[in-house]
């Protein structure tokens, strides 16, 4: 059997030497004429009997090499429908467009090479399916899906004041080893304390749960949430959180009682130490003077007290500057009967 | 015997592709106040092509849309020329990342996603896109009245 599958290959392939083909071998494509001059293969065991002659190869049989056929450019018009000829993103084909393009490093005065078998304009992407005509069909098709924005929301003060709170989430495309990118399942939920239902205490012992995560400038609570797989999960904890801090802020413990004057957030003029001593001294001066001292609610009700106990809050809270020093020392005067 | 490869792959196209149908649902749309779009390349003239072509595709659909250009960042790195020793010669090599930022406003749920799909799926190879969207919505219903109260009156209403 082995046996006449080799004489059978001396005979297609006269060249040939040992068992290895190659590539440039020259088979002379008379099929018929060697099975004919050779006989159909026998049964195992039986040899067929060859000649080792040269095949006369008929010009029918013999295929005919034809000359290249003029590239479809040449037939393109120029107010033709190019959309159709890239319709999706396709390599390169140079024989396909009738731009006359180069591209590559010239030689030493020499120009940068044609476009056939360019492989530069074959490595870089390129957008011929996406010319301008092709855009504009596309969004005419797309814009049956889109929906329009409400025109009531134009301004940003609008936006704020019906939906007051912003979700931040990020996707991210890139091509890898992997479609996932684990930055994506942050979530950061923003939004104003003054659009919440919040009263003063509150708003404080919010402020004072939340620590860092708000902005006094903005009062702007920022809450970013990583701590979950899935981006939903995030989103979904960082609303249980907001719900949390709310309803807990509305809540009064027992050892909020405590509060001292140290965890103040701004400063209280009412049973300070500045209130002390302003009265004091206020009833031993008009002890002094006429011997009847007078009740310290009549002294809080005075205009100069009123006035004092005013610029010492103001330069407490906003700090000390130019307006703030010279009307305390006006009210210090008032109070003292100096001015 | 030769393998000829033979599918239905290319043959069997079908000719009668409907138009995907439009289904209108009753919940409510997102609002997007602002997406945020970076584009990521090594290439400039591919970066310029591709804004072109999302501005261009914006502007079809109705949406606004501003365009700036964050600067380049360049990472490189010096390595030894040889294999082995030849500590005086080294050869550098640099990957510049340009960048370009597309910002959109205002835009509906479905507007969204229809763009982003259009604008990832003729995304060029080698170019890499990070979305930031911030989506606006109203307080949820159990964050408007402070619970406390509601609670102690189901707990009168158990114990009555």
């Amino acid at each position: 059997m082995a046996v006449a599958a080799l004489q059978l290959r001396l005979i297609l392939c006269p060249g040939a030497r040992g068992l290895r083909s190659f590539s440039s071998a020259v088979r002379p494509a008379a099929g018929p004429r060697s099975w004919q001059q050779c006989g159909e293969p026998t049964a195992a065991g039986e040899g067929c009997k060859t000649s080792l002659e040269a095949v006369a190869i008929p010009s029918e049989v013999m295929v005919t090499l034809q000359k290249a056929l003029p590239p479809r450019t040449e037939k393109m018009d120029v107010d033709q429908d190019w959309p159709s000829v890239y319709p999706v993103a396709a390599p390169f084909k140079p024989s396909a467009v009738p731009l006359p393009v180069r591209m590559g490093y010239p030689v030493k005065k020499g120009v940068p090479l044609a476009k056939e078998g360019n492989l530069e304009l074959l490595k870089i992407p390129n957008f011929l399916h996406l010319t301008p005509v092709a855009i504009r069909r596309h969004c005419a098709a797309l814009k049956d899906f889109c929906t329009e924005w409400p025109a009531a929301l134009d301004s940003d003060e609008k936006c704020e004041k019906h939906f007051p709170i912003e979700i931040d989430t990020a996707d991210y495309v890139s091509s890898g080893p992997s479609v996932r990118n684990p930055k994506s399942r942050v979530v950061t939920l923003r939004v104003k304390l003054s659009s919440l239902n919040l009263d003063n205490h509150a708003k404080k012992k919010l402020i004072k749960l939340v620590g860092e995560r708000y902005c006094k400038n903005t009062e702007v609570l920022t809450i970013t949430t990583d701590r979950c797989p899935l981006k939903r999960q995030n989103y979904d904890y960082a609303l249980y959180l907001l719900t949390v801090l709310y309803h807990e802020s509305w809540k009064t413990e027992e050892w909020e009682k405590n509060k001292t004057e140290e965890d103040m957030e701004e400063y209280v003029w009412e049973n300070s130490s500045s209130e002390n001593n302003a009265l004091r001294t206020l009833l031993q001066m008009r002890a002094a003077e006429s011997g009847v001292a007078p009740s310290r609610d009549e002294l809080l009700g005075t205009r100069e007290v009123e006035d004092y106990r005013k610029s010492v809050v103001q330069l407490k809270n906003e700090g000390e500057n130019e307006a703030n020093l010279t009307q305390y020392k006006e009210s210090v005067k008032r109070l003292l009967n100096l001015a | 015997m030769k393998w000829a490869p033979w599918s239905n792959l290319h043959m069997d196209v079908p000719k009668d592709l409907t138009k995907p149908t439009i289904t209108v649902s009753d919940e409510p749309d997102t609002l997007y106040k602002r997406l945020s779009i970076l584009v990521k390349a090594h290439d400039k003239a591919v970066l310029d092509s591709y804004e072109y072509f999302a501005v261009l595709a914006a502007k079809e659909l109705g949406i606004s849309i501003n365009v700036h250009e964050p600067p380049r960042k360049i990472e490189r790195l010096t390595l030894l020329k040889s294999v082995h020793i030849f500590k005086k010669h080294r050869v550098q090599y640099e990957m510049r990342t340009l960048y370009r930022c597309l910002e959109l406003k205002h835009l509906t749920g479905c507007t969204a996603n229809v763009y982003l799909e259009y604008i990832q799926r003729n995304l060029p190879e080698g170019v890499a896109m990070e979305v930031t969207k911030t989506q606006i919505q109203q307080l949820p219903e159990h964050i408007k009245e402070p619970m406390w109260e509601t609670l102690t009156e189901e707990k009168e209403e158990r114990t009555s």
